[in-house]
């Protein structure tokens, strides 16, 4: 039983990583699942619903279609839905259901592509694992099937980046991705792209134009590697979050794109074993990115990160933590003096007022709950914040 | 009496719906109502209680006419009247049969088959190896209370009779059917009759009943027919006739 949330809540799942990372593209979405059991995509996991159209579908899987295959009706109703709306590419994204029933979901795609001549993507995601491993085989989908070589241009004077990894569940609508951008361009880049977030698909399909690929999720990763092994762009990992945090990873960042070597900014910014002990609970690039922007201040020192997901841990520090259950996590959090987590994660909070749970919202784990408190954390960002709560360290 | 519900499991390809539709006719010569079920995507287990005429599944109909179809549209009365039903399944390699079959017993049930038709003896002929939970539906509570597996002496058919015993076997604590003992449809291999006996041993069970192979059954397919209705009078109908009294008496046992 020491696998099972007794107290916490799940992260998203995969499909809804699907659709958050395809959400902006013009492309035609369809989760094949049940009606009704992804509502909370929707209802929790997509802040531009209610804002911004977008054409995802869910296929409404019945007991008869599970048990028939279905894939007759499905491929129909796509097709038919397809001729309607006309968008630049279709996805198809699974669940549970036709996970156990053996939907073959590339086969799918292929029938449909060959019927509507839109290219379709089939993403055999089961609803089983995080929506990291979604958003990461969405987008190295569309690179598959969209970049294309480097067309010759007049050189820029400035060097270019593409952003890998940016949705609003890992950074909300809040601001965090147009001041990462702003700070971009303030240091002297271009962004050519950002995966995928107020960007075309042009533009992502321009990728290869790029100097540099910078992950700012660990769903970024495989699509820099994919890119890497393409068209031999380096990347680097991490966000500048913070001042200080900004200003040393402009520096690494630069060193990357002078040497061609893939870096990260947050390895070997290395955690000491006095002062306060803090947690902090997040993805691996986020919060190892926050991480980095502490210890670069003066007075923390003793900091760990808790990755909550197991699948994505390649890009945690050695000293940091995969999660594997609550039992670990309650131990942790005990041992902190500060923790740094989703609101959610309260429920944790060792009963002592000593210790300071700082808030940090997380649009994949709490939805739209606390989305008004999810702060700006890019360049001096991250400083008015920790102000807030700094004063009770 | 209590109505009798059996099972019928073995190999693909072992006879077990040549067998069923036989046994079907047997019972219902002794004056019992009967209902066949046939519980195959391929829907032709009782084929040969009507003319070798298709009847619609119970999963087409679903399909085809969501909750909008009556009782009798599912259940065709067959030679002798015995009550023929399919259950019906996805094509090759789509969907899943076994949940198919949950969903076409379930229906059957909802609809008050049971009930209407009050059939004595209900055989559910269930497509080979229980490979899955819907596979082990008939054995679930309320549906067979005995099990017979129909093998011969081939290796491969025992094999697969030993895994139906073992998943019979591991179901007992939850109050699902009892094994009743081992059909054997011979294919006149040599030492069969050694190799099953070692069997019913293993899986401690017995055989309740010997089929010798008979050249009549194909002839009587070629009539589209069960061999009970094309000779009902040759020594093979007997031998069906004898294996239906000696799996009513396993069944009267308790």
């Amino acid at each position: 039983m020491n696998q099972a949330s007794r107290l916490l809540s799940t992260y998203t799942a995969d499909v809804s990583g699907v659709c958050s990372a395809l959400y902006e593209l013009g492309g035609l979405t369809v989760m094949h699942d049940a009606s009704g059991c992804n509502s909370t995509y929707n209802t929790h996991d997509e802040p531009r619903w209610y804002d911004r159209p977008s054409m995802v579908y869910i296929s409404a899987l019945k007991e008869i279609d599970a048990i028939f295959g279905g894939d007759d009706k499905l491929i129909r109703d796509i097709v038919e839905t397809a001729r309607q709306l006309q968008p630049r590419f279709i996805a198809i994204a699974g669940s549970p259901i036709p996970m156990l029933i053996g939907t073959d979901f590339s086969a799918v795609a292929g029938v449909i592509e060959q019927q509507t001549g839109i290219p379709t993507l089939g993403l055999a995601t089961n609803g089983m694992h995080d929506y990291l491993s979604g958003i990461s085989m969405a987008l190295c989908a569309l690179a598959r099937r969209f970049c294309h070589t480097p067309v010759a241009t007049v050189g820029s004077h400035q060097p270019s980046v593409n952003i890998l990894g940016a949705t609003p569940l890992d950074f909300s609508i809040t601001g965090n991705i147009e001041a990462l951008c702003q700070a971009f361009q303030s240091n002297g880049y271009e962004i050519n792209s950002c995966w995928a977030m107020n960007s075309d698909l042009d533009q992502l399909a321009n990728a290869s134009a790029a100097q540099i690929n910078v992950v700012v999720s660990s769903s970024g990763l495989a699509l820099a590697q994919w890119l890497k092994a393409q068209y031999g762009t380096p990347y680097f990992v991490g966000i500048p979050w913070g001042k200080q945090g900004a200003e040393a990873y402009f520096h690494a960042l630069k060193q990357t794109l002078t040497s061609g070597q893939d870096g990260c900014f947050y390895t070997g910014i290395a955690s000491q074993s006095s002062g306060k002990q803090v947690l902090i609970i997040g993805e691996a690039v986020n919060a190892s990115s926050v991480k980095a922007a502490l210890l670069l201040q003066k007075g923390w020192g003793n900091i760990q990160v808790a990755c909550p997901f197991v699948e994505n841990t390649s890009l945690l520090d050695a000293q940091d933590i995969a999660l594997q259950d609550e039992k670990q996590l309650r131990q942790l959090m005990e041992q902190a003096d500060v923790v740094i987590a989703d609101p959610l994660y309260r429920r944790f909070r060792k009963n002592d007022k000593a210790q300071i749970f700082v808030d940090w919202p997380h649009e994949a784990y709490s939805g739209r709950i606390y989305r008004q408190q999810i702060p700006v954390l890019v360049c001096e960002h991250f400083d008015l914040w920790q102000k807030g709560w700094l004063k009770v360290k | 009496m209590d109505t009798i519900k059996i099972a019928i499991y073995g190999k693909g390809g072992i006879g077990k719906s040549t067998t069923v539709a036989n046994l079907a006719v047997a019972f219902a010569e002794q004056g019992l109502k009967v209902m066949q079920i046939g519980c195959d995507p391929k829907a032709d287990s009782t084929i040969y209680l009507h003319q070798g005429q298709p009847i619609p599944s119970v999963l087409d109909l679903i399909r085809n006419k969501g909750n909008d179809f009556a009782l009798n549209d599912m259940v065709t009365e067959g030679y002798n009247g015995v009550l023929c039903v399919e259950a019906g399944g996805p094509t090759p390699g789509q969907g899943c049969a076994g949940r198919g079959i949950i969903a076409a017993l379930d229906k059957l049930a909802e609809k008050g088959a049971y009930e209407q038709y009050k059939p004595q003896v209900i055989l559910y002929d269930v497509l080979g190896d229980v490979v899955c939970g819907g596979f082990a539906m008939p054995m679930r509570d309320g549906h067979a209370d005995w099990i017979f597996i129909v093998t011969s002496g081939e290796n491969m058919a025992i094999h697969a009779a030993a895994n139906i015993a073992t998943a019979v076997q591991n179901f007992q604590s939850r109050g699902y059917a009892k094994l009743g003992g081992l059909i054997v449809n011979r294919r006149n291999v040599a030492r069969e009759m050694e190799k099953v006996e070692e069997l019913a041993e293993d899986i401690h069970s017995r055989i309740v009943g010997v089929l010798p192979h008979s050249p009549l059954i194909q002839e009587a397919e070629e009539q589209k027919a069960t061999l009970m209705e094309a000779f009902p009078k040759s020594d093979m109908a007997d031998c069906y006739r004898q294996l239906a009294g000696q799996i009513l008496a396993v069944c009267r046992e308790e």
